[in-house]
């Protein structure tokens, strides 16, 4: 069965210790007496030795985290692959303790990264209930934890066998977009349906003028987009720090289907561009997406964003917000119905639900129309 | 590399036809003078695709400029392209 091994007390007056360091990696085999780790206070620094032979089954700390003591910092068991329980229930020697916790005590558990072996059950389960007066008792209220200033918390393993596997680089990028975007952004979306036919007939003219073999279609919208965002700078912005830092340049992400991957490629400095110039940049960049060498500086650093799944034939697609990013518009052109639909997805700490429509519309016109649109809009003010 | 041209075409109908498998399309039928973008088959990302392929397994490089219907609209086109540049 495992055992764990838990964070030593330094000082009888610290009730937290810091990791300073783990000697070990999970399925190392470890002696008795072995030092696998050590932590610190504010006075002394001390090794964390192990006490029974074992293979390392789980870590549960990692350097430089501040642990309160009696939690666990690892699992060691007989066999490599002798499962983890998912909470330590008990603890030997702990005062009072013994019931199992229900859900919700469980789940407070974790979020507060407390040990169910130190706090006593009033009936046969550990509930919410017990742990907040526990928490009272010990002069400690709920802290209150926001999304924007969550601390980072040690998932369980599962309690199903299997094993853990490290990202490849293009995953851990999407689970560093999707954590921002749940973490920082206050994300919304809207969207409106638009007459595709205008954009067909001004990409089809551009191509035949251009002499071009490939639809000039969405590269023409998404320069339409860069053009924006440097009439609007509200829409190349973010939030740092509660305040709004605003883009220079206009770096316009792209998405490129690649296989079954989803690249956001970028076109860097689009505010300088031309049409025909941002429509060969981009080709370029999706070139070398597809080619598998994509240099860093083309996809990284996106502003503002454009993503189409016309391909797919869907009818509406909600868009993670790239990292630090306040728009990014979805276009959608479901065949056979005639019609084709603009959404976007934005921070609505920095963009109102009516600067984005404004967007939407702009974008929904090609550059004519939209000129001409504009001049109705100008004369109908006066 | 064996710069046959009746394998090259094959290797090209091929890669067409997986292409358009992927978007739900049948190009078993592309005939090797079908204008590639108006047959519908493949859109502008497929065809991209199918010409980053093609650069790729004929270590073959391409100017943007080059991308046109002349050079790389068909089946026939690419193939005569290709030997072109590679005589």
């Amino acid at each position: 069965m495992a055992a764990p091994l838990t964070a030593p007390c330094v000082n009888i007056n610290d009730e937290f210790v810091q990791v300073v360091s783990i000697g070990v990696k999970q399925g190392d085999f470890v002696k008795t007496g072995d030092i696998v780790g050590s932590v610190e206070t504010d006075k002394s620094l001390v090794d964390v030795v192990a006490e029974q032979d074992g293979f390392v089954l789980r870590i549960d700390c990692a350097p430089e985290q501040k642990i309160r003591v009696g939690s666990v910092m690892f699992w060691l068991g007989k066999a490599p692959d002798e499962s983890v329980p998912l909470v330590m229930e008990t603890v030997p020697g702990a005062r009072g303790a013994g019931g199992q916790p229900t859900a919700k005590a469980r789940a407070m558990l974790k979020e507060l990264d407390l040990n169910a072996g130190l706090i006593p059950a009033s009936g046969e389960r550990l509930t919410v209930a017990d742990i907040e007066a526990w928490l009272a008792g010990a002069g400690k209220g709920r802290p209150v934890s926001t999304p924007a200033h969550r601390r980072a918390i040690a998932e369980d393993a599962p309690p199903v066998p299997g094993m853990l596997e490290e990202l490849t680089p293009e995953a851990a990028a999407m689970l560093n977009t999707v954590t921002w975007h749940r973490d920082h952004a206050a994300a919304a979306y809207l969207e409106l349906e638009y007459d595709p036919k205008p954009w067909e007939e001004h990409a089809a003219c551009y191509a035949t003028a251009q002499k071009l073999m490939l639809s000039p279609l969405l590269p023409l919208m998404a320069f339409r987009l860069a053009v924006l965002g440097r009439e609007r700078p509200s829409i190349n912005a973010t939030i740092v720090n509660d305040r709004r830092y605003q883009y220079r340049p206009v770096n316009l992400g792209f998405t490129v289907q690649v296989g079954a991957m989803l690249y956001l490629t970028v076109v860097r400095d689009a505010q300088d561009m031309d049409a025909a110039r941002f429509i060969e940049a981009l080709g370029e960049v999706q070139r070398h997406a597809m080619a598998g060498k994509l240099p860093p500086h083309e996809a990284s650093g996106a502003t503002l964003s454009f993503s189409s799944m016309a391909r797919w034939n869907v009818s509406r697609h909600i868009p993670i917000l790239p990292p630090q990013t306040s728009l990014i518009i979805a276009h959608a052109a479901p065949k056979g119905t005639g019609k084709a639909v603009l959404g976007a997805s934005y921070d609505h700490r920095i963009l109102t639900g009516f600067d984005v429509v404004q967007v939407l519309l702009a974008l929904s016109r090609p550059p004519e129309r939209a000129a001409k649109a504009d001049k109705r809009t100008r004369g109908n003010d006066r | 590399m064996n710069l046959n041209r009746d394998e090259i075409k094959a290797a090209l109908r091929a890669k067409v036809v997986e292409l358009a498998k992927a978007l739900d399309m049948d190009a078993s039928g592309v005939a090797d003078d079908d204008v590639l973008p108006a047959t519908g088959l493949l859109d502008s990302n497929a065809i991209l695709e199918l010409v980053v392929w093609y650069e790729t397994t004929y270590d073959f490089p391409i100017k943007q400029e080059e991308i046109n219907i002349d050079n790389l609209g068909s089946i026939n086109a690419m193939a005569d392209f290709l030997l072109s540049r590679k005589r």
